[in-house]
């Protein structure tokens, strides 16, 4: 009865472009895709709208007439957008296979496991990016406007993007982590955005308050995006608190930066892997 | 056409310190047709169905579809194999043409195949518009798409958990008529708990019991071993109950069932079912005479504790 035409092997490769097309699709209409985009369009464009009201020369004369250092300002935020990013995109990559009728789908594909994780991934990557070129573009924007295009520099900027970049394939790995652990989506969501923002932050306030240098924490390794366009940047600063008392407050190099990403990445990835072909469908 | 074999070698599947859901069930099969799994929620129906296709790994013993172990080399062992276990859910966001293409890539297809294939199982499913949101179909719709999905390109073997569910009756004997021609040149494993269903597409049933085979035969000598005393009598014509006259000594009940089917209740000790067959053709040409579903249900409940008894 059947009529359907020649069947041609699908590759390891092609099973992850048809993975990756296919969730990209499912991110891009996404609620919580064009939220993202909406809501880091309009904090941009009200920062801008301040600045543009206090105008250029105020500007100026507040980011010590470089662009460089209003780009550092702007993007300081990067960080959270990347957070919040991987905990939506990625908190229940995994968990929503097992938690509603997705996997009873997607898992009866002729599809390894680790390939269609992989696709998700690269596609959970390609939305976070999005959310961070926006981000990006409305920053570039306003160094333009208040500085000229001659000014900016490109490099670093280039830099900072690629920093960003891997910030987020790390951010990622912990969250398709959390979401490999946990059956609920929400519990992966949230779990995510309180490890990767808050228990980051706080461990490394509580580390710093130690003398320890926070040379573990993602969050700190996240710092070197805008740090990178810092004009006075200082690896290390040590602030006198009173008497014999000292605070001693460390920011990640980008050599630094980068190897504490690829770690993250390079440990949470392939775990999330093993954990996703463990899982078993047993609601 | 099928070339495709199910297998089960002792499998076991237990979580934990409860009972097995599956325990020390073995089966073979090849070739085509329709093999279906019966019995009471609780069963290990679906349990055998997920171990199938991977979904969950055996505590004990193996699994095969077309000859691969579906957890280890899941690739080869799902690529001939169209299933539907539970309740699939494509992404809500997808439109009806784009969950299917996925489907119709994945398992190989080029983009002309599998907008031919969409269209065949379109026409041969009455699938909702293809431009739809799926998050915007009824249950019913849903599920004629997830069927299509575990149809489209012609997987030799189908592996369907309660594939009517959901479905309106006119959508149920639609589907059975599919699953009766599919079944030609096909292997399909379903389990269900319409016996209506069962009795029309299934030659062979496997009836489970807390994890357990109670009982495996041929649905006919099945239907013949527990249908004794029940027949299901479908005339060409329309046959009210004054033009049964000729029937009325022979059976103990008669219950319409349409305008042309009857029920017919005999005892069996003192009856051939060939005297009734002969005073029913007497009453108009029959165009069936069997024991129809109701033997069955019979079956079911014999060999099936009732749910008291299981708990």
């Amino acid at each position: 009865m059947g009529a359907a035409g020649a069947r041609h092997a699908v590759s390891d490769l092609r099973a992850w472009q048809i993975a990756t097309v296919h969730q990209l699709r499912h991110y891009g209409r996404s609620y919580r895709f064009l939220g993202l985009v909406g809501a880091v369009a309009f904090v941009s464009a009200l920062t801008l709208a301040f600045q543009l009201d206090a105008g250029v020369s105020a500007v100026r004369i507040a980011q010590l007439d470089s662009p460089s250092e209003y780009l550092s300002n702007f993007l300081d935020y990067t960080g959270l957008w990347v957070v919040l990013a991987a905990a939506f995109f990625a908190g229940d990559a995994l968990s929503v296979d097992f938690s509603t009728g997705a996997g009873y789908y997607m898992l009866v594909l002729p599809f390894r496991r680790p390939i269609l994780l992989a696709g998700r991934y690269a596609a959970a990557a390609a939305v976070t990016m999005a959310v961070v070129g926006v981000y990006y573009l409305f920053g570039t924007a306003g160094a333009v406007y208040f500085f000229g295009g001659s000014g900016i520099p490109w490099t670093d900027l280039g830099l900072s993007l690629a920093l960003a970049a891997l910030f987020a394939l790390a951010a990622l790995s912990v969250a398709f982590c959390v979401s490999a652990f946990f059956r609920s989506p929400a519990a992966g969501v949230l779990v995510t955005l309180l490890t990767l923002y808050v228990g980051f932050t706080v461990l490394e306030s509580v580390v710093e308050l130690a003398g320890v240098e926070p040379w573990f924490s993602l969050a700190y390794a996240g710092g070197a995006m805008a740090a990178i366009l810092d004009t006075d940047f200082v690896h290390l600063q040590v602030i006198p608190l009173g008497e014999d008392q000292t605070y001693t407050v460390w920011s990640a190099t980008v050599s630094e930066a980068v190897a504490i990403m690829l770690a993250y990445t390079a440990v949470f990835l392939p775990l999330s892997g093993y954990l996703y072909q463990r899982k078993e469908s047993t609601g | 056409m099928s070339s495709g074999s199910i297998a089960a070698d002792r499998v076991t599947k237990a979580y934990g310190e409860a009972p097995p859901s599956v325990l020390d069930l073995s089966f073979q099969y090849e070739g085509a047709g329709a093999i279906g799994f019966l019995g009471p929620n609780g069963a290990g129906k679906t349990t055998t169905l997920k171990l199938l296709v991977g979904l969950l790994r055996p505590t004990r013993g193996s699994v095969r579809l077309n000859g691969f172990d579906p957890v280890r080399d899941r690739r080869r062992a799902l690529w001939d194999v169209g299933a539907l276990v539970e309740t699939p859910e494509p992404y809500p966001t997808l439109r009806v043409h784009e969950a299917l293409d996925l489907v119709g890539r994945a398992r190989g297809l080029g983009t002309a195949d599998i907008d031919r294939e969409i269209d065949r199982t379109h026409l041969l499913l009455h699938l909702p518009p293809l431009d739809r949101r799926v998050g915007s179909l009824s249950k019913g719709q849903r599920q004629r798409v997830v069927l299509a999905a575990a149809l489209l390109g012609d997987p030799p073997v189908l592996l369907l958990d309660e594939p009517t569910s959901g479905l309106d009756p006119a959508e149920r004997v639609l589907v059975r008529d599919v699953l009766r021609r599919l079944k030609r040149d096909h292997l399909i494993l379903m389990s269900s708990h319409q016996m209506v269903e069962v009795s029309e597409v299934c030659d062979r049933l496997l009836f489970l019991d807390r994890g357990r085979r109670v009982l495996e035969d041929d649905a006919h000598a099945v239907a013949e071993r527990f249908g004794a005393g029940r027949v299901e009598v479908e005339f060409a014509a329309a046959v009210d109950r004054g033009r049964l006259a000729p029937v009325a000594d022979l059976v103990v009940e008669a219950t319409a069932l349409s305008a042309t089917r009857w029920r017919l209740r005999f005892d069996p000790r003192g009856l051939a079912r060939e005297r009734l067959l002969s005073a029913c053709q007497s009453v108009a040409p029959v165009v069936e005479f069997a024991p129809g579903a109701l033997a069955l249900e019979d079956a079911y409940l014999e060999v099936v504790p009732t749910a008291s008894e299981s708990t």
